[in-house]
């Protein structure tokens, strides 16, 4: 299987160790991996603002630098999420279908298409995971709270085989961290006091790291308990995943 | 003002703003605990959508259906295309029976119509008798959640409120004894009530009957007392067959309040003996809104407000910051049919982290008609200069790989080197409250290149 | 169809043409009923101590009589001050304040109790089903000061499915599912028991 992968836009360029880990993870667990230097962005902070229409191009971009893959992986649910349910807006040639249709998030990549879960990783914190919107309740990565379906969290079937971690339990399992793309920004208030709360369950459940699938949301937690030196890190689940493997 | 505006305001009041979010997530614990006890809770959602669903399409039939046999009950029923007509034609039934003092139980339709001040210009006395509705109304306010009204006031704003308009000796906000001066109050308003006005939870087209819910009693109180009975509903309002009470029932109040179901549920078939009862069936853009595929299906709305109680951002901002008769997610993909340039901030008062679409007892896709919306908005609402020019050029970098790599080796550069002030300046919203991310050397397009280079 | 308001008739029919016309053109295509599968729904419990318990979930009380001749003492005993009772006589013969359906429902502001009794129960939600068959005012059950029910113990269904096939299939004028006194959180979400309508509910099982 060719696998191309996905490097989302902020993480080229502002977390590139996410992309790195990544790409190691994959070819670690025996993946031919390659990586389509053309591609630039899924287009989601536009679709998100209602400008759609003019992320078409950016689309049409990635659809050209991904269509001959067998999947599509990429260390984001709500990029993944975003490919798979707004890319409708493209003409759907064979080569648009084969790309929303093999697109995957990192995490369902390895559990549900490799069938692999002991990854050998090692990391022993105490680690709260934040289950991100877009991938948990668009991408059907675990359960959510809000349902009466039975249990699951392909995060946390991953973590949980990593030595030595321990992973905390949250007053509140899935309420949005508050990022929202724009929303950070043009309702910077609310954006603001929910990323607070989120932090503030973690530090009341005594967790030292803070992971999940996405790093946008992880970002905007950082941004916070950078200014207000709090004593959290945060870490994209790949860079633990792909700890002294 | 915009909802952001009116959100950071209400921010400003941080220990208001965990008061508020703490009391609806507790409501909305009760309704996860309710749900969970229910076998086949999700089939019940399953079988409402597609109830709702078929009622939409075939809304004109079961209206006739509905109208026909309520005649034939003895009802009388009128239609409403908009708010101006029902409040006339509200207004003309009273008339007609020379009512000049009425009780109203919740509904949150003569809210969106504004006919308690289209009553009272007719010198018409018109008494809120929900508790909470009757805070808000002493309090000259409108509601700022659909189910419970004065979710934003405290018990001690209640104390002061009761002890100015009903005579009440102060008590710390005593809940009992607040509700009970109310108790007095608002039954000598029922006793002296010409007419009542309801709203309808379900109109049953195969019936003609309605079916009204409260847990106070406050609408009984009211339709059983008075001499005239008015109900209103909008058209959506109607289910087909009564067996389908069942699967509504089961979900109303547990989506609501977390309760197996309310108190009363009032099956009005034919009116009482000596007594009339009026039913005034109103569009007010209903039908436009069903003309709309994307958005039709929030015709669905059962008003339960569970999408308020889970969305993170509603309790953090309260129902208020919305300015729309019905605030939350329902109302952020209801209000800007209605008008798109007042509401346009609505639809983008929200993450879409989707919380709202899985506690909707009729499963309305909310966060998927709110991304929708913003598309619509941008194109025929006016939007602030900078916002779109710079992601108008987003689109443009992003579409040519070669200009996006230079501009991203260039913001790269400025965030590294531009002195802390500049970066931190007022324009940046960002940098208010959290840190921008430390530049790393290189972006992973480098080291991949670098990867290669060294094999 | 008749208007009641002279003189704007024809607006009236405005209304009702103009939105009937709207809908149609508006409407999407024809999607079928959902059948309901009742059998989804069924489950293995105890319906009597189910709705024991459902019943105080909802702030009711519930007692379960061992023979129906100590009824009117029970009811005695748990409201001791009542002196202004209606009841069912069926049900009860302790009314000392008879209504018909002519009595003016204002002249029961005062009553203290009042004894109704109930068609079944739902096990589900600790609810019952009374109706106009069974209480000839109206504003009775909700005007009380306090409501006793007398349900008979094998009337239970378990959910509101069942409820509705026995309801259905009749004609009807007025009638409630009643699940607990009245009550209100809307203060501060604290729950107060006692709200416009009944103070307290007690069933009676016989």
């Amino acid at each position: 299987m060719k696998v191309g992968l996905f490097i989302p836009c902020y993480i080229n360029q502002l977390y590139p160790k996410v992309g790195i880990a990544t790409l190691e993870l994959l070819e670690k667990l025996g993946v031919e991996v390659y990586y389509p230097t053309g591609q630039t962005c899924c287009g989601q902070p536009l679709g998100n603002s209602g400008y759609e229409e003019n992320a078409k191009g950016a689309c049409q971009v990635f659809v050209e630098n991904f269509k001959e893959y067998d999947y599509i992986v990429g260390p984001s649910g709500s990029c993944i999420h975003h490919i798979k349910e707004h890319f409708d807006i493209l003409e759907q040639t064979d080569a648009v279908k084969n790309v929303r249709n093999n697109s995957y998030e990192l995490c369902e990549f390895i559990v549900k298409i490799l069938g692999k879960k002991n990854l050998g990783a090692s990391f022993p914190y105490k680690v709260g995971l934040h289950k991100s919107c877009h991938g948990l309740r668009g991408l059907k990565l675990g359960s959510c709270s809000e349902k009466m379906d039975a249990y699951y969290s392909t995060e946390e079937e991953l973590l949980k085989e990593v030595k030595g971690i321990e992973l905390m339990s949250l007053k509140r399992k899935d309420e949005c961290c508050g990022f929202g793309g724009t929303f950070s920004v043009f309702e910077e208030a609310i954006s603001v006091k929910m990323g607070k709360d989120r932090i503030q369950d973690h530090l009341d459940n005594g967790v030292e790291v803070i992971t999940g699938a996405d790093h946008s949301c992880l970002m905007h937690l950082d941004g916070l308990l950078n200014r207000n030196n709090q004593p959290i890190k945060v870490m994209h689940i790949a860079e633990i995943l792909n700890s002294s493997i | 003002m915009s909802h952001s505006e009116k959100a950071a305001i209400f921010n400003k009041n941080e220990a208001k703003v965990n008061w508020h979010d703490k009391a609806l997530w507790f409501v909305r614990e009760k309704r996860d605990t309710a749900a969970h006890k229910v076998k086949g809770w999700e089939y019940l959602r399953e079988l409402a959508s597609g109830i709702k669903a078929n009622v939409l399409s075939n809304l004109d039939n079961y209206l006739i259906e509905f109208e026909t046999n309520a005649v034939k009950n003895g009802i009388k029923v009128h239609w409403a295309s908009n708010a101006e007509e029902h409040n006339k034609i509200v207004h003309s039934i009273l008339s007609e029976n020379n009512a000049t003092k009425v009780v109203k139980s919740k509904s949150m339709l003569t809210e969106e119509c504004h006919l308690n001040p289209y009553l009272e210009s007719k010198d018409i006395e018109v008494i809120d008798t929900d508790l909470g509705e009757r805070i808000v109304q002493l309090a000259k306010e409108t509601p700022s959640h659909i189910v419970l009204p004065a979710i934003h006031k405290t018990k001690e704003e209640v104390d002061e409120l009761f002890q100015k308009h009903l005579g009440t000796k102060p008590s710390n906000g005593n809940p009992e004894y607040l509700t009970n001066e109310a108790r007095k109050h608002l039954r000598n308003k029922f006793l002296n009530a010409d007419a009542a006005i309801t709203g309808v939870n379900f109109a049953i087209a195969e019936t003609g009957g309605i079916v009204v819910c409260t847990n106070e009693g406050n609408a009984d109180m009211g339709a059983h007392l008075a001499k005239v009975h008015i109900a209103c509903m909008g058209i959506e309002k109607i289910i087909p067959k009564e067996a389908h009470l069942g699967v509504f029932l089961r979900l109303l109040a547990r989506s609501a309040t977390g309760q197996p179901i309310t108190t009363y549920s009032s099956h009005f078939n034919k009116p009482a003996l000596g007594t009339e009862m009026h039913i005034v069936i109103v569009d007010n853009g209903r039908t436009e809104q069903l003309s709309r595929e994307d958005f039709r299906s929030s015709l669905h709305c059962i008003r339960c407000g569970a999408c308020m109680n889970t969305c993170p951002i509603y309790r953090r901002s309260g129902g208020h910051s919305y300015d729309a008769t019905i605030p939350g997610p329902i109302g952020s993909i209801l209000s800007p049919g209605k008008d798109l340039t007042k509401h346009s901030s609505l639809p983008f008062a929200s993450t879409l982290c989707g919380s709202c679409t899985n506690v909707c007892p009729v499963k309305i896709n909310i966060h998927e008609q709110l991304y929708k919306w913003r598309q619509l908005i941008v194109k025929d609402v006016k939007q602030p200069l900078i916002k779109k020019t710079i992601l108008k050029i987003m689109g443009k970098v992003l579409a040519r790989p070669k200009l996006y790599a230079i501009f991203g080796k260039s913001a790269r550069w400025m965030l590294t080197y531009a002195p802390r002030f500049m970066v931190y300046s007022k324009l940046n919203t960002w940098g208010k409250s959290r840190e921008l991310p430390k530049i790393e050397n290189g972006n992973f397009d480098q080291w991949y290149k670098n990867r290669n280079k060294n094999g | 169809m008749e208007t009641l308001i002279n003189g704007i008739k024809t607006e009236i029919k405005m209304g009702r043409a103009s939105i009937l016309k709207s809908i149609k053109e508006n409407k999407p295509a024809f999607i079928s009923i959902p059948e309901i599968d009742i059998d989804f729904f069924k489950e293995e419990i105890d319906f009597l101590e189910t709705f024991k318990i459902n019943v105080e979930l909802v702030g009711g009380n519930i007692t379960e009589l061992s023979e129906l001749k100590h009824l009117n003492t029970e009811i005695k005993n748990k409201y001791p001050k009542a002196k202004r009772i209606v009841s069912d006589i069926s049900a009860s013969n302790l009314g000392t304040v008879s209504i018909t359906k002519e009595t003016d429902p204002h002249t029961l502001e005062n009553v203290d109790l009042a004894i109704i009794k109930a068609e079944f129960g739902i096990v589900e939600n600790g609810s019952v089903w009374i109706s106009e068959d069974y209480f000839p005012i109206r504003i009775l059950p909700f005007i009380t000061n306090d409501l006793v029910i007398i349900l008979s113990k094998k009337e239970l269904c378990l959910h509101m499915h069942d409820a509705y096939k026995i309801i259905s299939d009749r004609e009807r004028t007025f009638g409630l599912f009643i699940s607990g006194p009245s009550k209100t959180a809307d203060i501060e979400q604290c729950l107060v028991i006692g709200a416009q309508g009944a103070m307290s509910l007690t069933i009676f099982l016989v």
